[in-house]
């Protein structure tokens, strides 16, 4: 086990992730041999599927977290997203990418307004997340009297919007999205936005001390955040068409279970992008493949949870072991 | 006096890299108050908590009643009689008095708490001890003063036998003290004994029986307090080590121009009405005891809290502070005490620290140059001399000293002209401080006015171009560092008789 | 000294000052309602909201403790309904008699509280997230157990329907009695009691107030910060009776939502954000706020959807009250 530790590529890559991949690889072997369906290329397209909004929820999560907050709002306010430009695009004839930009925007506004309560009026990140959850469902049912909203099929005028995921067979959502995590990985840890969330979340009174606008930098978190939760809904529609107001929740739990397994710490200061990119696919394969083996969604609901505290509690420990 | 019933022979006690009690002996008797003083560090502290099972001494014996002991915890010591009144309050703010004093060990009746009962046995406390609060109020609705007369009651109603003050006085006001001497008087009445740690040279005079005072750990004396006088105290605190080089004259011009002029400012009971002038190149020291309201002055400076009133020029022209924020803008960098909470974001790298403060200048567009924010830090690691084998050092992983270096980097980046440094040198060992002394010297040298708060005598006298000196809140005076003796400034530090 | 006295009197007493602007609010609701709706007027509006208001009331008495230890309970909306999913799968499919059908609802909800208890208080998991994940897993757990289908306990007719009228009493003459506003009260009485006299409730401010403080006075922090979390759990349990007493079926996958409108009612009540104080009585009259609401709303034509967002403006004001009462005592 030391010799592996101290291999220079796994120091280079980090034992964490280099230990996530062999998850996945493993994951993937034993599904396969579960359910050989697994094998097929479409299977493969459904996982990624999966992955791309839990992917952009989990990217713009890892940001808020990266601050030592936490934003569980993420899943209703997609579906908010989706449902709002949605609804606009088929009762109100907005056309296609004005939808789309209204998507991102209305992300956008709820991560405004959740930035705006936490760095500006203290208010504790949870209570803000149980509060927009609750606005984001309201607002959709409200917005859409309470009908289901579908997206166009990728044959109907203004399919051309699917095109974002697949092209043929070709996954284009994976470049999409891979494309995103490499500018989120950048902005966190190239530019001065990354730098002082990073910072923030680690001693975030240190950072005041030095001069540094902490309400600013804290507000823009979950700015980025709210953003990337308007492209999930995005991807969202793309892959599943139809989305209903009052759900969502589950997600919430998905993408910091992704977030949290790929090293992001929930005590803030520490995060990595290419981590929860590995962790959401994670994920995605354990959704696939519980559904592969003929169970159905509740029971990811649970293994979820349970991803969740076993995680955080390894970063607990990390953390007491220190000092 | 009664007779003896707490000796404490030989005790030793080392940590890491300092030898903190070396062979102290203290005594107390019954009915007796028996100060215990000695200048910061001096090992007060880690004595009481030796005492009270806080701390494990590494050798001596410990006689209470008759018998050798040696407590595990403070709860064990509590349980044998003696209890120690912190410096800083143990309150539940939430709960009422009585629960307060209570906590832990509630009268029972039925399935509940006997409220009543837990009311009259407070109140019959209070009566004891003449003190006048009403044990069903809230504790946090209290004046800290009466907090602390709380904290004194739940303490004696353990069945106390010895009871450690730790500067009970530093929060009260006069009337207060008055009430408190009251108390102490009612309990050396009783035949408690009473160990009283406090730096305020009059109370001493007038309610304790005998002063023993330590000095870096060791002890130096016993003194029977009617037959001793201030001066012979504040000798025996000093003492007559010389110490390396002390400056004998100020370098500043006496031309140079102010670059900090402070007015009138206030903020809170810590901080009152001070003003004082910073010249550039000078190293102003600022002395006084723990809790002088140094901290707090640098803080409302540099607007970290909130100031009520006063005025800051920098450089001649008025600014306004509201917010670190400004401050830098101005200037003006501060090195606090506490650099783990403070100073330092300890999961980052040096360069990261380096440039926290002035990151736009190594913008390269939308993104850092991580080349030249390395090749900055580089330059700061190689002129600071910081021991580490990189810039992408994480700063957990440096020495005190080294971190002390990161946190100077990060201002000497900024091109800060005013540094405040608050205890540059706790916490760091004896070479890395020679290295930060020298460091200040050369800042100052070069221009840059240094405001260096400490606590230790020897570097006040060492760095010092002049010195002020505070207690509780107000400047007690000033001095030129050619007439500064230990003496006049403990004199200053410590309140007077009047 | 004397105003500063004063001053800081006004806010930490200040939780008798917020149960009478809550008990003002609730007055003034119900005279904009009954003002500007005839409908509402009706005695079978009043059955209505106290039907409506009994599980929200349990679940925010009970998570109104972690709340007090500086806590929140996330789980227990969706666990109420696993709760009641499990009884009910006990008494319509394994012939469980109704009383046991209703323990082991209780009994499942205290278990999972005390699972939540463990790993808050022993593992340090930050509890939003632990229960947060535990409201997830009873989601799926109820589910998972009856099979992905509505459970239906016992009808008021049917054998066993008796249960039913643990919360309302239906006369000869078809008049219906809300005689569960009887054990409600008798229950925030109860716990009121607990919460201000007994240990439990003393250790609970005491976590909330200074853990360590309360550490080093020689109280078992860790035994009494898990008890304050099966407390909640225990009440998630009870509210899934009164749940399976109201409404004819209960679905699995719904209950999300529920937790927000007991934490808010709990808020409204007084109780802050950051723990240490709150009362029995202010939570049970917050919850009144916020069912007066959802069930006024939709008689003076705004549609029963606003309600949610009405909820969650309601608590960030709740919150904004409780943050800024505690600037002004920095200050």
């Amino acid at each position: 086990m030391d010799k592996i530790k101290n291999n220079s590529l796994v120091k280079k890559i980090g034992l964490n992730r280099v230990l996530l991949v062999c998850v996945v690889i493993v994951m993937y072997i034993a599904f396969a041999i579960l359910s050989p369906s697994f094998l097929s290329y479409k299977r493969i397209l459904d996982t990624l599927n999966y992955m791309y909004f839990l992917g952009f929820l989990a990217l713009g999560v890892t940001f808020v977290i990266a601050t030592g907050g936490i934003d569980f709002s993420i899943g209703p306010v997609m579906f908010c997203c989706a449902l709002v430009s949605g609804y606009s695009l088929t009762n109100y004839g907005v056309p296609m990418p004005l939808a789309l930009i209204m998507s991102i925007l209305v992300g956008g506004a709820f991560g405004v307004f959740n930035g705006y309560m936490v760095a500006y009026w203290s208010v504790p990140p949870f209570i803000i997340s149980m509060a927009s959850m609750n606005i984001a469902k309201g607002v959709a049912s409200v917005f859409t009297k309470t009908q289901s909203v579908s997206w166009p099929r990728s044959d109907a005028a203004n399919g051309w919007y699917r095109n974002l995921v697949k092209v043929g067979n070709f996954p284009v959502g994976l470049v999409i999205f891979l494309a995103v995590a490499v500018v989120c990985a950048i902005i966190l840890n190239k530019t001065k936005i990354g730098r002082y969330i990073l910072c923030l979340g680690s001693n975030r009174e240190a950072v005041r001390l030095s001069g540094v606008n902490i309400k600013k930098w804290e507000m823009l978190s979950y700015i980025i955040c709210g953003l990337l939760v308007g492209v999930a809904a995005i991807f969202y529609v793309a892959c599943y068409t139809t989305v209903q107001p009052g759900y969502g929740d589950q997600y919430n739990n998905e993408a910091i279970a992704g977030c949290v397994m790929g090293g992001t710490s929930m005590a803030g200061g520490l995060a990595s992008i290419s981590g929860t990119v590995i962790g959401v696919l994670i994920i995605a394969l354990l959704q696939q493949g519980i559904l592969a083996l003929g169970l159905n969604k509740n029971y990811q609901l649970i293994i979820t949870g349970i991803i969740v505290i076993v995680a955080v509690y390894f970063d607990v420990l990390g953390r007491r072991r220190k000092n | 006096m009664g007779e003896v019933i707490l000796t404490m022979k030989d005790i030793d006690k080392s940590f890491p890299g300092v030898h903190a009690l070396d062979h102290v002996q203290f005594e107390l008797r019954k009915g007796e108050v028996h100060a215990l003083m000695g200048e910061n560090g001096a090992g007060k502290s880690t004595l009481m908590k030796v005492l009270t099972g806080i701390y494990t001494k590494d050798s001596g014996t410990i006689t209470y009643e008759g018998r050798e002991v040696e407590f595990h915890n403070a709860k064990e010591a509590q349980d044998a009689g003696v209890v120690i009144v912190h410096q800083e309050l143990n309150m539940l703010n939430h709960l009422t008095v009585a629960q307060n004093i209570f906590i832990g060990r509630e009268p029972k009746k039925g399935f509940g708490i006997d409220d009543k009962k837990m009311r009259e046995d407070s109140a019959a406390l209070f009566k004891r001890l003449n003190i006048d609060i009403d044990p069903a109020a809230t504790m946090g609705d209290l004046t800290v003063g009466k907090q602390q007369m709380c904290e004194i009651a739940k303490a004696i109603s353990h069945d106390a036998k010895v009871i450690v003050f730790d500067e009970p006085s530093a929060a009260l006001t006069e009337a207060e003290i008055e009430e408190l001497f009251k108390i102490i008087r009612d309990l050396r009445r009783q035949q408690i004994g009473i160990i009283y740690i406090s730096h305020r040279m009059d109370e001493i005079k007038v309610i304790t029986d005998r002063v023993t005072v330590m000095r870096d750990g060791s002890y130096v004396g016993t003194l029977i307090t009617e037959e001793c006088t201030k001066n012979d105290i504040v000798n025996m605190m000093v003492g007559r080590v010389i110490y390396e080089d002390p400056k004998t004259a100020s370098l500043v011009p006496k031309d140079a121009p102010v670059v900090l002029k402070v007015e009138n400012l206030n903020a809170g009971r810590m901080v009152q009405n001070v003003s004082f002038e910073l010249h550039k190149g000078e190293i102003l020291g600022f002395s006084g005891l723990m809790g002088a309201g140094r901290t707090e002055t640098a803080r409302a400076i540099f607007g970290a809290d909130k100031k009520e009133s006063g005025d800051i020029y920098v450089n001649g022209e008025k600014v306004t502070i509201n917010s670190p924020q400004d401050a830098v803008k101005h200037g003006i960098g501060y090195l606090s005490e506490d650099r783990k909470r403070y100073g330092i974001v300890v999961q980052k790298s040096i360069s990261e620290n380096t440039t926290l403060a002035c990151l736009e200048e190594y913008m390269n567009g939308l993104f850092i140059d991580k080349k030249r924010e390395d090749e900055t830090a580089q330059k700061f690691v190689d002129s600071l001399a910081t021991k580490t084998p990189g810039v992408d050092q994480l700063v957990v992983n440096l020495s005190g000293g080294n971190q002390q270096k990161v946190v100077i980097a990060k201002w000497l980046c900024k091109n800060s002209d005013i540094l405040i440094f608050d205890e540059p040198t706790r916490g760091i060992d004896v070479g890395a401080k020679n290295e930060i002394y020298k460091l200040m010297n050369q800042l100052a040298a070069e221009g840059k006015s240094i405001i260096m708060i400490s606590s230790e005598m020897t570097e006040i006298l060492r760095m010092s171009d002049r010195i002020i000196v505070m207690c509780e809140g107000k400047i007690t005076g000033e001095i030129a560092i050619e007439d500064a003796t230990q003496e006049n400034i403990m004199n200053l530090a410590t309140r007077d008789i009047g | 000294m004397e105003k500063s006295t004063a001053k800081k009197k006004s806010i930490l007493a200040g939780t008798s000052g917020q149960l009478l602007v809550v008990v003002l609010v609730i007055i003034a609701l119900v005279i904009f309602f009954y003002a500007n709706s005839t409908n509402f007027r009706k005695y079978t509006t009043l059955v209505s909201i106290l039907d409506y208001s009994y599980y929200i009331v349990l679940m925010s008495i009970g998570v109104t403790f972690p709340l007090i230890t500086g806590g929140v309970d996330l789980s227990i909306g969706t666990g109420l309904i696993c709760y009641s999913l499990v009884g009910g799968y006990l008494i319509s499919f394994c012939n469980f008699p109704v009383w046991a059908g209703m323990l082991v609802s209780v009994l499942f909800g205290t278990a999972i509280g005390c699972l939540n208890g463990v790993v808050v208080a022993i593992m340090g998991i930050p509890p939003f997230l632990t229960t947060l994940c535990t409201c997830m897993i009873t989601r799926g757990l109820g589910a998972i157990i009856v099979g992905g289908f509505g459970i239906s306990w016992p009808t008021a007719k049917a054998p066993g329907g008796w249960f039913r009228s643990i919360f309302k009493i239906t006369l000869e003459s078809n008049r219906k009695v809300p005689i569960g506003i009887v054990w409600i009260i008798l229950i925030v009485i109860l716990m009121s009691y607990v919460l201000n006299h007994t240990k439990v409730g003393r250790y609970t401010i005491s976590i909330g107030s200074n853990k360590e403080a309360a550490r080093l006075s020689g109280v078992n922090v860790k035994a009494y910060h898990i008890l304050a979390y099966a407390i909640s759990g225990f009440f998630a349990g009870l509210a899934s009776i009164a749940y399976s007493a109201i409404f004819a079926t209960v679905q699995p996958g719904t209950g999300a939502g529920f937790e927000l409108e007991a934490i808010g009612g709990a808020i409204i009540g007084g109780v802050s954000a950051s723990g240490g104080v709150g009362t029995i009585v202010g939570s049970m009259l917050g919850v009144f706020v916020i069912c007066l609401l959802k069930t006024g709303l939709p008689f003076i034509g705004l549609q029963a959807n606003w309600q949610q967002i009405i909820t969650g403006i309601v608590l960030i004001v709740a919150v904004l009250v409780d943050v800024i009462k505690k600037r002004r005592g920095i200050e």
